[in-house]
């Protein structure tokens, strides 16, 4: 704790007794098994600047290549290499990751929780990330690196042009580290919806907080696309699966469509958590509330969606008609309207305030001019001629870096600086700092600027030299010594960050004037966060009460203290804040690690085409992932049935709509959007593709079909009913029906297996038989994991870990039915009812 | 039912998604049914604008304008009586229900002016 806060007997009791229940273990299984946000947030942190730094080290590799022409300092196949690589660490491992460690440490401490609502998941999401990155940065070392770009278009990256790992590393890795965006997508979502300090109800949230909400329901959304493309890439160069493959059936394109259908969002999910920073600091900074707390939001929730609707602005030179193209041409001019709020309700809050140039405005200065202009140039490449024209030049470099560095960079370097004196409990050094920025902002301008020039003059991306004959000479060398000089005030910024923890001034309690819920806690803050858990009734809770502090380290607010040995957080209603339920946490534990570690054995043994092993690993992480399970609701280390529980309010397991359902219908979501990107592809191939070939008679047995789907619309109506009894505390004969529910869905997947063997598919010769063989192992994976899940519920009724006291798990299970028994049936009739009745065949 | 009267009322937060998500299904259904439809019953090139399909898309956008208006003055409406959590949400949701109109009129302009398939 920093020198100022002198903390009373009362609050040191209570910080012992919390600290006991909350606190990290120490040693190498505390390394291995701490689940709690803020290490893991910082974990997060950290790890993404060593990617930053890697992603950093290629750029300069790349701008050393391109100082002067006819270079040879890189080969071609290295600097293909290079170059995928900075966009790929850049983007998936640094940009995404950094800022979901931001918000997994700073979200918590903003609603008034203790910790995010899963906290394991927030740790298997870590390892994932780790491994993740590892895995893909380790094909660089190899020197058998994507080369494809960061985007790995079809056919480059298929089989025939890329016959070596690179792509395989690329598919597989990206793949890994999006499990981990996921997880912190659900979760951060359920946390910001579920958990937020009494009486916070939406309209006094945080706007941090409705940014990250926003992000994490776009990776929520926007990823599973590309998790798909990657899924059916892979599957066409290991096995032959023709998805992209013109003579086959396959159409290159789909590969395009399903990466923009997340790579357009992606930037958004970039830029929102950045903005969010920026509407954080503002207001602070200019010492008033932010003028249009409504209109913000309203920006928000339409980038949010708008931004799913502009994916073929990058596609504009692929052959699309000239009509379509005007939609998203004028959708992706539309979608710089909630970005022009934004920035005006800035502006505006500045100038009604009272503003002070300190460190984190500097960035955010800087960020307001370099993002202005990079929004700017986005609404030019919206524009269909003009974006024929540059189209593929260093122009489309210079706007993606204007609208990334500026959207992104500098408002997290803002953050930075401005929540370092939380983290650590001392200032950074303004001298230092201040140098950094102006290396960073002029060395970034001197590249990028000049880069708009090089590109209009032709300069096309991703060649490794030019002819002096061209006239790009002098642009790129001065694009270079920017570059340069940009890396210098990083390193500037690292210093600063490095020395500020020894050489730093003391902070003073909210340094900067804060207020907002973070700036009243203990710095560095605890790894409970809250002592006693504060009421909200205001939007600027430290400004309205700004003892606040001192009155939660006391105790003096809800639920003080752990004697009960359970980590507990409030669980409140989404749109009120009223308190519903106290929500208990699980602990520390090895599991997250150990399922993380079982994907990495997934992942290598995918690359290395050791596919028993990658079962196997399969297999481990399966059972690891349901004993992790195992350890809830009324388990004796979860909170087992007792006296010294709560009653008013109850703890979630005794309720019927606990966290853990909103964290279900969240995943849901994410597989949602998976099975209708899916859908896509096969509508996509059927209706666009040139050599699809449609069988006359679809292939699979349409009365094996329906009685699979009876046998789990039985099994689903059946398991709703013991829900609905069990919520009115009838529990008799539990055990049994959900035992017959589980044999059921036994019986729907093993119709439906005997329905592929019957089909006699042919995956490796057409689309049409590949995309229909995912279609049915999509639909075998869930039945098959509904079939198990409702089956342990049967066993953990039998041990009375489930019943009308504990009847929160089976309503959960319950959704993942439902939502089998939606698919299905919406596949079935896809894949297997409207080819018959459209006659489709030849 | 209940569950559906309740979201549907203009103070509740599924308010907030609603314009933005029938924009979404707008657009999806007009890129969609255009792809759809070029691909399986194309007009004759001279035919200019004046096609079917143009037709067909513009009367979707017109009854999506239609629906996106009168939800914004129905929240405008309820925005104006309510106060606290309810108010913030019927006037934003009524905003977003505005913007969303005014994206399907911007994105389906060009409908009038060009030709559906080339």
């Amino acid at each position: 704790m920093s020198e100022t806060m002198r903390p009373s007997p009362e609050a040191e009791r209570l910080h012992r007794e919390m600290e006991a229940v909350w606190g990290n273990p120490r040693g190498w299984r505390g390394l291995f098994s701490v689940v709690n946000h803020s290490t893991l947030g910082l974990r997060f942190m950290a790890t993404g600047l060593v990617f930053f730094l890697l992603g950093g080290v290629l750029a300069m590799l790349v701008r050393t290549q391109l100082a002067l022409p006819d270079q040879a300092f890189m080969s071609p196949e290295i600097y293909a290499q290079v170059t995928t690589m900075h966009g790929t660490v850049m983007m998936f491992l640094f940009a995404i990751p950094m800022l979901e460690g931001l918000a997994i440490y700073l979200i918590p401490k903003m609603i008034g929780a203790r910790d995010l609502v899963c906290p394991r998941l927030t740790a298997f999401g870590y390892w994932c990330y780790l491994f993740g990155g590892i895995i893909l940065f380790a094909s660089l070392l190899l020197e058998m690196a994507p080369d494809s770009g960061w985007f790995m278009y079809t056919p480059l990256s298929s089989g025939e042009f890329s016959p070596g790992r690179g792509s395989d590393f690329w598919l597989l890795g990206i793949t890994f580290v999006e499990i981990s965006a996921l997880s912190a997508g659900v979760e951060l979502t359920v946390s910001i919806l579920r958990t937020r300090a009494p009486g916070m109800a939406l309209h006094r949230m945080p706007l941090f907080a409705w940014y990250i909400l926003a992000m994490a329901l776009m990776i929520v959304v926007g990823f599973p696309p590309l998790i798909l493309g990657s899924v059916l890439l892979e599957l066409e160069r290991a096995a032959g699966m023709p998805f992209f493959t013109v003579a086959g059936g396959g159409d290159p394109i789909l590969w395009q469509h399903l990466f923009w259908l997340f790579g357009h969002p992606e930037v958004y999910i970039i830029f929102l958590p950045a903005a969010g920073i920026v509407s954080t600091l503002i207001p602070v900074f200019a010492g008033r509330p932010i003028v249009g707390y409504g209109w913000v939001v309203a920006a928000i929730l339409i980038t949010g969606f708008i931004s799913f609707g502009l994916w073929v602005h990058h596609m504009f030179t692929v052959g699309i008609p000239q009509l379509a193209q005007a939609f998203f041409s004028a959708a992706s001019m539309l979608v710089a309207v909630p970005t022009a709020i934004q920035v005006f309700v800035w502006l505006a809050t500045l100038w009604l305030g009272k503003p002070r140039m300190s460190l984190p405005m500097l960035w955010v200065s800087g960020f307001l001019v370099i993002f202005v202009c990079g929004g700017l140039t986005g609404v030019m490449l919206a524009l269909v001629p003009f974006n024929w024209q540059v189209h593929d030049t260093h122009f489309v470099v210079a706007h993606l870096h204007y609208v990334l560095v500026g959207g992104m960079f500098f408002p997290l370097l803002a953050g930075v600086t401005y929540w370092l004196p939380l983290v650590t409990g001392r200032m950074p050094s303004e001298r230092l700092g201040r140098l950094g920025f102006w290396l960073t902002f002029l060395g970034f301008n001197l590249t990028f600027l000049i880069m708009h020039w090089t590109g209009l003059l032709g300069m096309p991306r991703r060649v490794y030299t030019y002819d002096s004959a061209m006239g790009w000479d002098l642009y790129n060398l001065i694009s270079s010594i920017g570059g340069f000089m940009m890396a210098a005030g990083v390193a500037v910024v690292l210093v600063d960050l490095l020395l500020h923890g020894r050489y730093g001034r003391s902070a003073p309690r909210n340094p900067w004037g804060a207020d907002t819920l973070e700036w009243s806690l203990a710095m560095p803050p605890a790894s409970y966060n809250f002592a006693s858990l504060p009421r909200v009734e205001g939007r600027h809770p430290l400004w309205e009460t700004p003892t606040l502090g001192d009155e939660i380290a006391r105790g003096e607010h809800a639920r003080p203290g752990a004697a009960h040995g359970r980590r507990e957080l409030l669980g409140s209603e989404a749109l009120t804040g009223r308190v519903r339920e106290v929500i208990h946490l699980p602990g520390n534990s090895l599991l997250p690690l150990y399922a993380a570690l079982c994907l990495a054995v997934v992942c290598v043994s995918l690359l290395a085409r050791l596919y028993p092993l990658a079962l196997l690993g399969l297999a481990g992480a399966g059972v690891l992932l349901l004993r992790w399970s195992w350890e809830n609701g009324g388990h004796r280390r979860a909170a087992p049935l007792g006296h010294d529980e709560p009653e008013a309010p109850p703890l979630h397991s005794r309720t019927a709509d606990g966290p853990g359902r909103w964290t279900m219908g969240v995943a849901l979501l994410a597989d949602g959007a998976f099975f209708l990107s899916l859908l896509f592809g096969w509508f996509y191939l059927w209706t666009v593709s040139p050599e699809w070939q449609m069988p006359s008679r679809s292939p699979l047995s349409l009365p094996l079909l329906l009685a699979s789907g009876a046998a789990l619309t039985l099994g689903t109506l059946w398991l709703e009913r013991r829900v609905a009894a069990l919520k009115r505390g009838r529990e008799a004969g539990l055990a049994l029906a959900l035992s017959a529910i589980a044999a059921l869905g036994g019986l729907h997947v093993a119709l439906l297996v005997m329905a592929l063997l019957g089909a006699g598919l042919a995956p490796t010769a057409t689309a049409h038989d590949a995309t229909l063989l995912v279609g049915l192992a999509y639909l075998l994976g869930h039945g098959g994991l509904a079939a198990v899940l409702a089956a342990l519920q049967a066993w953990r009724a039998g041990l009375g870990l489930v019943g009308a006291r504990l009847p929160f798990e089976p309503g959960v299970v319950a959704l993942l039915w439902r939502y089998q028994l939606g698919v299905y049936w919406i596949l079935a009739a896809a894949m297997a009812l409207l080819p018959r009745l459209t006659g489709a065949g030849p | 039912m209940t569950v559906l009267r309740r979201w549907w009322a203009p103070s509740h937060p599924a308010q907030l998604l609603l314009g933005l998500t029938l924009w979404s299904l707008w657009f999806v259904v007009l890129y969609g049914g255009l792809s759809v439809a070029c691909a399986l019953a194309p007009p004759r090139p001279g035919q200019g604008a004046f096609t079917a399909i143009n037709g067909g898309l513009a009367l979707l956008t017109l009854a999506t304008l239609a629906l996106l208006g009168w939800l914004a003055w129905r929240g405008l409406r309820a925005g104006g009586v309510s106060v606290g959590g309810s108010r913030f949400i019927a006037l934003t949701g009524a905003g977003l229900h505005l913007f969303s109109a005014a994206g399907v009129a911007f994105v389906g302009l060009p409908i009038v002016t060009l030709p559906p398939c080339l």
